[in-house]
């Protein structure tokens, strides 16, 4: 049987490496104590896990039946952390999406192409996978979410990166002959 | 102990801040490097070398660009390896994951490749009479990206391609946690060909940020990080006159409906909410399970959530410890 193997990222046989320092292990380990407390269930703890060496190494974390008020819901974790919250419809879901405040990136998985293209327009996200998890886009379309997961104007790389990194100049030029040349005080006009 | 520097016109320069950062192997928890944090005066020595690089660079033609581009991007691909090695024992993440970045880094140079029919103007003939009227794009100037350390190499690789093919020269300013692999990327760069002052990178935190916002000659600034810096950055960048794009936090949600593939949906929801230790602004942090499937997707005997959930299981622990 295949298990996810937690372990350094050197080592060929792991899936998963550490996290980035000490203090966001600890961070992401809060969280999973946040959600317990909550009333969540912990179906997979990822403190369990022990560990040799002093490695920044967090197990994987399930949560089930959370809600969206606990913080392990409202809060970015950037951690592994997964949390299932129940819905009762797609709308439920829809709107769960609208009503947080980040907008990068949204998938849905199913088999109804109606569905799926329902949710294309309704997805309250920049980047919107179908049956594709992580829609990170290629480099020849651009990079970027909605609401407060993105300030500016334009998204990153691809054309709009393009757009971002140059400014227009319109130029207007006209080769007269000298000899028609006169003195015209209004304002130029098009003919 | 090792020491990451900055590399300014061309040339590697060492720290004169007297300030340092530790760079730590995540794996081990012990420190393997230090990285130099600039000061003030030492983003400006970049910028400077930036604005000097840019006099001639804007009016390099597209043809000699897209080559020098070429043969960074091929730089990029046969160095490959040594790129995802440097990123995994800076960041952590799998050697497979790290390569997976560096080829979606990649991607990004080879559409700067194509600058030359992405910039294309427009051009309207006898708009009046004898009068034509056409537009065309112009660089900014100096233009500045600070990346985080959850894409060490490739968020640098979604800028400065772009910015260098438009005619800009740029001013990196990598994540301190991870500078080595963006540092030997631009390094690469280099050896390609570019004149000196079209790529600068200087390492820092706070200080050279702020200097970078608040730099008169820097004429946009791009950003990824978390939301609340990403507010900071895109306030004070603008309050500054500069163009920005400032990429924040997520919470990205997956909703799996009753008729999904249910196999399917937790392997998919695993590997998204798991790679890289969930720390992609991408990652999947909630499963939002319609109607019956959550029952079905969290039941341990589904093959895909039975292969994670058995890290509990001590006899079948991960082979990093027990």
């Amino acid at each position: 049987m295949e298990k996810l193997v937690v372990g350094p990222g050197t080592d060929p046989g792991s899936e998963m490496g550490p996290l980035i320092t000490r203090e966001a292990r600890d961070r992401v380990a809060g969280y999973v104590q946040a959600g317990a407390d909550a009333g969540c269930e912990v179906v997979v703890d990822g403190r369990d896990q022990a560990f040799d060496g002093d490695g920044f190494f967090l197990g994987v974390t399930l949560l089930d039946h959370v809600t969206t008020d606990m913080s392990v819901y409202t809060d970015e974790i950037f951690g592994p952390v997964l949390s299932v919250v129940r819905a009762d419809s797609y709308a439920d879901g829809v709107q769960m999406i609208r009503d947080n405040p980040f907008g990068n990136g949204a998938a849905i998985f199913t088999r109804d192409g109606g569905a799926a293209r329902q949710f294309q327009r309704d997805a309250d996200a920049g980047m919107v996978g179908i049956n594709v998890p992580i829609p990170v886009p290629v480099g020849y379309h651009s990079f970027g979410g909605w609401n407060d997961s993105a300030f500016g104007d334009t998204t990153m790389y691809g054309p709009e990166g393009l757009r971002f990194y140059t400014r227009p100049k319109v130029l207007t030029s006209r080769w007269p002959d000298p000899s028609t040349s006169s003195v015209d005080l209004g304002f130029p006009r098009n003919d | 102990m090792y020491e990451i520097q900055h590399l300014i016109d061309g040339h590697t320069v060492t720290g004169s801040s007297g300030d340092t950062g530790p760079v730590f192997d995540p794996a081990t928890g012990e420190q393997t490097a230090k990285v130099a944090l600039a000061s003030a005066a030492e983003v400006d020595a970049a910028v400077a070398s930036a604005k000097a690089a840019f006099d001639e660079w804007g009016g390099v033609s597209l043809a000699r660009r897209t080559k020098l581009l070429l043969a960074f991007r091929n730089l990029v691909v046969d160095n490959s390896d040594e790129i995802a090695q440097r990123l995994t024992a800076e960041h952590g993440k799998v050697l497979d994951d790290a390569r997976g970045e560096v080829a979606r880094g990649i991607e990004n140079i080879e559409f700067s490749c194509g600058v030359a029919d992405a910039l294309k103007g427009t051009h309207s003939e006898q708009a009046s009479s004898g009068v034509d009227v056409y537009t065309v794009r112009q660089p900014l100037g100096v233009v500045a990206g600070i990346t985080p350390f959850n894409f060490p190499a490739m968020v640098p690789m979604w800028m400065f391609p772009n910015a260098v093919a438009c005619g800009n020269t740029f001013v990196l300013k990598p994540s301190e946690r991870d500078p080595s692999a963006p540092m030997f990327v631009a390094e690469l760069f280099q050896e390609a060909g570019f004149p000196p002052g079209v790529l600068n990178v200087v390492n820092g935190d706070k200080v050279a940020v702020d200097r970078l916002l608040e730099h008169p000659d820097v004429k946009a600034l791009s950003f990824v990080g978390s939301t609340p810096i990403a507010k900071y950055v895109y306030a004070s960048a603008t309050a500054h006159g500069k163009r920005a794009q400032a990429l924040g936090g997520a919470k990205n949600h997956m909703v799996v409906l009753p008729d999904a593939d249910v196999e399917m949906a937790a392997d998919a929801a695993v590997s998204a909410a798991y790679g890289s230790a969930g720390e992609r602004c991408m990652a999947i942090s909630v499963v939002v399970a319609v109607g019956d499937v959550g029952d079905q997707l969290v039941t341990p005997s589904r093959s895909a959530w039975r292969s994670w959930s058995s890290v509990r299981a001590p006899t079948l622990g991960p082979r990093w410890g027990r």
